[in-house]
């Protein structure tokens, strides 16, 4: 909850908008958010028969942390690597990190799939200029599995 | 390449990917958080007690509803689909799990977890999801092994299981462990968030320098394809 908090401080001061957070075509937004969480759980619909429901306390936090991510990696250090060395560097730079942050927790085995999801909600965050829709994809597929 | 074709790839990419390894969207950066033990061993260093674990089951047009019971610190979690148990007469269903004091012992058995016995005032009719491997009539054995899924989310191991009782999970004692992480292993995660913690404060002043630079000529962010 708290490392939620803070990777979302990461963002202090900059404007929604160059964050990807502005409010234009929300519609759209919370429809790109549905799809992108349709292919995050995908693989697992596919395989897994019963999920077992998230405690309260545990989807508060779920919820904290994907939001969090969100505006730390594909926000703020998104938008400062962009301002810095253009698209490719902040694609790139983004999911590296993002995929690095991960290693603190997950075997190596994971880590591919890790980069795999970050670089497709970098790659919405450059062709759409939206962080609302990787959040709502984020949050959903947290909350699911 | 257009923006929907590098999209498209892009979650090609992932779907492969996250096909070749088991189930879950990989998320979260913290350290996997301390298992509490009843019987810590002695490489477990500070340890909390096991929680238990408490669910009522509402009983909807005569069928039990889908829920999961699980543990307060998440170390169990075992998932009823609807129709899981036989409810007749009954209006809930009240499902309790408790890890085992004092520690079962069993030969030929190494438990990586606790023991816990799951009970339910109404009788199971419904394979449910369970995290553990381990099953047996009484906590002292013989246990049975009901396997594990080979699609089982990282740091897990669930299987299915028509039958509450006793749960664990281990493997032989005669087999080799691969093993806990390692002191020299704790240099990946410190190097890493190192990495992390300068580039972003790296990024600040890059990005202050950048805006002055370009302060004539900003572009909005916002707008979506």
């Amino acid at each position: 909850m708290l490392g939620g908090v803070a990777l979302a401080l990461t963002a202090w001061g900059r404007p929604a908008a160059k964050l990807g957070l502005g409010g234009s075509r929300l519609g759209l937004r919370i429809l790109g958010g549905l799809a992108l969480a349709l292919v995050l759980l995908l693989p697992a619909a596919a395989r897994v028969s019963a999920i077992p429901i998230l405690p309260p306390a545990l989807a508060i936090a779920a919820i904290a942390v994907s939001v969090g991510e969100e505006i730390a990696f594909r926000g703020a250090l998104f938008a400062a690597l962009e301002e810095a060395g253009g698209a490719p560097l902040a694609v790139i730079g983004s999911t590296a990190l993002w995929t690095a942050a991960h290693a603190l927790s997950h075997p190596p085995a994971f880590l591919l799939t890790v980069a795999a999801a970050g670089l497709l909600l970098a790659l919405w965050r450059l062709a759409c200029r939206d962080l609302v829709a990787p959040i709502i994809g984020h949050v959903i597929a947290d909350l699911a599995l | 390449m257009t923006r929907g074709a590098l999209l498209a790839a892009a979650a090609a990419f992932y779907l492969a990917a996250a096909w070749m390894v088991a189930p879950g969207f990989y998320d979260g950066f913290a350290p996997p958080q301390p298992y509490n033990f009843v019987c810590p061993p002695a490489q477990a260093g500070a340890n909390l007690p096991p929680a238990s674990g408490h669910l009522v089951i509402k009983v909807i047009n005569g069928v039990s509803d889908a829920n999961s019971a699980f543990t307060d610190d998440g170390q169990v979690v075992i998932g009823f689909l609807p129709g899981a148990f036989d409810v007749t007469g009954k209006t809930s269903v009240t499902v309790d799990i408790k890890p085992v004091s004092p520690c079962p012992n069993s030969p030929g058995l190494h438990f990586s977890t606790n023991v816990y016995e799951i009970t339910a005032d109404a009788t199971l009719i419904k394979s449910s999801t369970l995290v553990l491997r381990y099953r047996a009539e009484s906590p002292d054995g013989p246990w049975t092994n009901i396997g594990a899924s080979a699609q089982a989310q990282i740091w897990t191991v669930d299987t299915k299981t028509d039958k509450l009782g006793y749960f664990a999970a281990g493997y032989p004692s005669n087999s080799v462990s691969s093993g806990g992480r390692s002191g020299s292993s704790q240099i990946l995660p410190v190097t890493i968030a190192v990495l992390i913690v300068a580039v972003l404060v790296g990024g600040i002043p890059l990005t202050i320098l950048r805006r002055r630079q370009a302060r004539a000529g900003g572009t909005d962010d916002d707008e979506v394809a």
